[in-house]
């Protein structure tokens, strides 16, 4: 069912301009992701120069992966605030200013400074809203929009890593500094294209259209990106203010609890396995270039996995039960790493690449596509950037904890073993929580049915955590991807 | 007293060591002394001592719960050869002079075989694409039960033949496969012999072609990876039609040479100046050779055409987006 176009205007276009946007999120996404990665071809040379260990360079990476990860909270205050376009627009020039003034530095922690935290902060800049305004403008075909988006951070890794040799060996690592922080000013390009766009608009039709409904409906009127303004009333209490930026009451939400455990365990074996491949495969005895190209047919499966996901995950089986979906594809990645210690041979380690970006690009593109299915377009905002925070101290954790394995072993097998298991856990973990979930949703959605034959239908926003159906009842129903066509109709009777 | 431990017979070759051992056991602790009874007729039984033998013979010997004792000779001679006894007593009278035919000591023997050093020639021949190592035992002392060819710790080639002499064949140049080869003629000893494959310096540039930024350091680097290591290093560059010898007088060259690497630094590159070619020359015994490093020195100022390029066209961008919404604002109800 198609959106309606005169009178009943719902919010998420889900096409249209939102293409655009999407352009927009690809890139903005795909420099978050790829960018710290792409800058390990400079370290050797910059190791060189400033004489410094192996060690102490690696640590601009992980500052960076931190800052990344760890301003996610301070991202969604600003998006809570001003919205994404501003948000990202800074965020680009941010990065663009800390990488030109990366290339002036003139020692590791100025670079410390630079590269790591300032870049980082305005990659995080960058990361979080590109990932909330794909929940504003799409709905019907969200996991789709999602796995397209997030398809952007191999697809730069690709772009980024041939490019940045090039740079490196034609201007040397200050000049390439210098034109990597112009090219990260494409984020502004990419922010210029987050258009606003405010359920708050959409509201103002369906409260027109449909009278009756919960009062507190009434004041979503007002325009403002999010819905999270319910709490704007009685801001007097400074923990309501500081709920209306960042919605702390989301610990209270069950979904978003489980998610919360779910990812931060998963991520503790997520990134290790990609950081050891090729020194395990160097390890078995293939030459570099072999186990570079292992890496490579890694990024390549993964850039077609993703988009692929979104498209199974948009289906009209897959969608309703999208977190069994995603618990299966963890599931799945643990498996490839607990098997991957079988392959001895280069072939099957062609093999596990395959398989084991088929699982990376399948996890990355539903990554936060669950996380919106939980907590609804409103809530995401402060939702991703609780969780990135997080997740932030399990990313860290994953490789050296790996790294520390292989050492006292000696033995990369335990490593992967570790991974295969920890992901094998967190998908577990997460389909029988899910399962429960779903139950537990169907529950309460019967007895809102229950309640909603009762003229008051009053609900509360903290109630009835399936808040895509709650979307629903506000925008109109047929916004409802795939389920309950029943109830819409009935509310649509309500309604007129 | 009694032995827990006895001394095992060996054989050796002329001028390697032996060791032999001892451990025996008693209340109280028995004292361990070593005897020697050469091969000679005319030679009676001797007691040897730490530092006999003009200081070859070490003895080492402890004496906690049990008593033990290490002979080592080195340095072998032919005249080494004969039946080594460890002797053990704890009866008190026994370095008594008057009471010695009543002591009792006991004894365990082990003898040992000094062979003669067999005189090993080794040689190589190139032909056809192909070299040839070879290593001949000229008079055999015992029986030889394999060989073994053994280069940079990597065994080429084994086998089990009992002859006097033994080959290996490989393809390739003497100047890529310059460097030490061991033949080991495996048996009760083992011998080995050397052959050695030199060569004039096979010089070869780690980049042909470097690049510095201006008054940063450039840094060019040549490699002989073949055998014998080179003696002399020497840079020269080649500008004007002049090839000058590098040296260090200016301050602003520092040349850092090892027997199998050179480098050569140039502090605050001029791009005038440092712009060129640079030969690296090396000399060993055998003879000369060298590579040559093209050096390009960046302006400063490379990079910033394509920074300023990139950042007009965001400017752009950026703009366009703008403008094109602004137009579309009025028409349009915004979604």
């Amino acid at each position: 069912p198609a959106p309606a176009e005169a009178g009943r205007v719902p919010g998420p276009p889900d096409g249209g301009w939102g293409w655009m946007v999407l352009l927009g999120a690809f890139v903005s996404i795909g420099f978050a992701y790829a960018f710290p990665k792409g800058l390990a071809i400079f370290f050797k040379e910059i190791q060189d120069f400033f004489g410094t260990s192996y060690s102490e360079i690696a640590w601009v990476s992980s500052i960076m992966l931190a800052t990344t990860y760890g301003a996610g909270p301070i991202s969604s205050i600003l998006v809570n605030r001003y919205g994404s376009r501003p948000v990202v627009m800074f965020g680009g020039l941010l990065c663009g200013v800390g990488m030109i003034s990366a290339a002036f530095c003139t020692s590791i922690l100025q670079l410390y400074i630079c590269v790591g935290f300032i870049t980082g902060f305005g990659l995080a800049l960058n990361l979080q809203p590109s990932v909330i305004i794909i929940g504003k403008y799409f709905l019907k075909r969200r996991p789709l929009a999602n796995g397209l988006a997030m398809a952007g951070s191999p697809v730069m890794l690709c772009t980024l890593a041939p490019l940045n040799q090039f740079l490196f060996d034609n201007f040397g690592w200050r000049g390439s500094f210098l034109i990597l922080g112009a090219i990260l000013l494409n984020c502004c390009v990419a922010g210029a294209l987050f258009r606003p766009i405010g359920p708050g608009t959409a509201q103002v039709k369906t409260q027109v259209t449909e009278e009756g409904k919960d009062a507190l409906k009434g004041k979503i009127t007002e325009d403002g990106p999010m819905e999270s303004k319910t709490e704007e009333e009685g801001e007097k209490d400074c923990f309501e203010k500081v709920n209306q930026y960042l919605d702390f009451s989301l610990f209270k939400h069950r979904g978003f609890l489980i998610y919360l455990i779910g990812n931060v365990l998963m991520f503790l074996g997520f990134f290790a396995p990609i950081v050891f491949l090729a020194p395990y495969a160097k390890h078995t005895g293939v030459d570099e270039y072999s186990a570079a190209f292992l890496l490579s047919i890694l990024a390549i499966v993964d850039m077609v996995a993703r988009p692929a996901t979104g498209i199974i995950a948009n289906s009209r089986w897959v969608r309703p039960r999208i977190q069994y979906f995603f618990s299966f594809a963890i599931a799945f990645n643990g498996a490839c790493h607990l098997l991957c210690p079988l392959a001895s041979s280069y072939t099957g380690l062609i093999v596990y690449s395959s398989f084991f970006g088929l699982a990376f690009g399948m996890v990355c593109a539903m990554l936060f596509e669950t996380l919106m299915d939980l907590v609804g377009a409103a809530r995401f905002t402060s939702a991703v950037g609780l969780v990135t925070i997080a997740e932030c101290c399990t990313i860290l954790l994953g490789p050296p904890i790996g790294g520390i394995l292989i050492d006292t072993f000696g033995d990369y097998k335990y490593m992967f073993i570790k991974c295969g298991s920890v992901m094998v856990l967190a998908g577990t973990f997460l389909f029988i929580m899910n399962y429960y979930n779903y139950r537990m949703l169907a529950k309460e959605e019967k007895e809102r049915k229950a309640k909603e034959e009762d003229p008051k239908s009053v609900r509360t926003e903290n109630e009835g955590q399936k808040n895509w159906n709650k979307d629903s009842t506000q925008d109109g129903p047929e916004l409802e991807p795939l389920k309950e066509k029943g109830e819409g109709l009935k509310k649509e009777m309500n309604g007129t | 007293a009694g032995f827990i431990k006895s001394p095992l017979s060996q054989k050796r070759l002329a001028q390697d060591s032996v060791e032999l051992y001892c451990e025996a056991i008693g209340n109280p602790i028995p004292e361990i002394q070593w005897w020697f009874e050469g091969n000679d007729p005319n030679e009676t039984h001797a007691q040897l001592w730490d530092g006999a033998r003009q200081d070859r013979v070490k003895i080492n010997a402890t004496y906690n719960l049990h008593s033990t004792s290490t002979i080592s000779i080195a340095n072998l001679t032919a005249d080494d050869s004969g039946m080594y006894e460890c002797r053990a007593s704890n009866d008190p009278d026994r370095n008594h002079l008057s009471k010695s035919p009543k002591v009792k000591w006991i004894r365990s023997q082990a003898n040992v075989f000094v062979i003669e050093r067999p005189d090993i020639a080794g040689n190589f021949l190139v032909g056809d694409g192909k070299v040839t190592l070879w290593c001949n035992m000229s008079e055999p002392q015992h029986t030889i039960t394999g060989h073994k060819w053994i280069h940079k710790e990597k065994t080429l080639k084994e086998d089990n033949e009992p002859g006097a002499s033994t080959s290996y064949t490989f393809e390739g140049t003497v100047e890529e496969h310059s460097g030490i080869y061991e033949c080991i003629f495996e048996g009760n000893p083992q011998t080995r012999g050397q052959v050695n494959i030199s060569v004039p310096p096979q010089v070869t540039a780690y980049k042909k072609s470097e690049h510095g930024n201006e008054g940063d350091t450039g840094v060019l680097t040549c490699k002989n990876p073949s055998f014998p290591a080179v003696t002399t290093w020497s840079w020269h560059k080649s500008g004007h039609g002049v090839s000058a010898r590098l040296e260090n007088a200016s301050g602003r060259y520092i040349i850092k040479s090892s027997g199998n690497k050179t480098e050569l630094r140039i502090l605050k590159l001029d791009i005038e100046q440092d712009t060129g070619d640079y030969f690296c020359n090396a000399t060993n015994p055998l003879g000369t050779g060298d590579a040559t490093v093209n050096l390009r020195v960046r302006s400063r100022l490379a990079a910033l055409w394509p920074f300023l390029g990139i950042v007009a066209e965001v400017l752009v961008l950026v703009t366009i987006i703008f403008i094109y919404e602004k137009r579309r604002k009025p028409d349009e109800v915004p979604d």
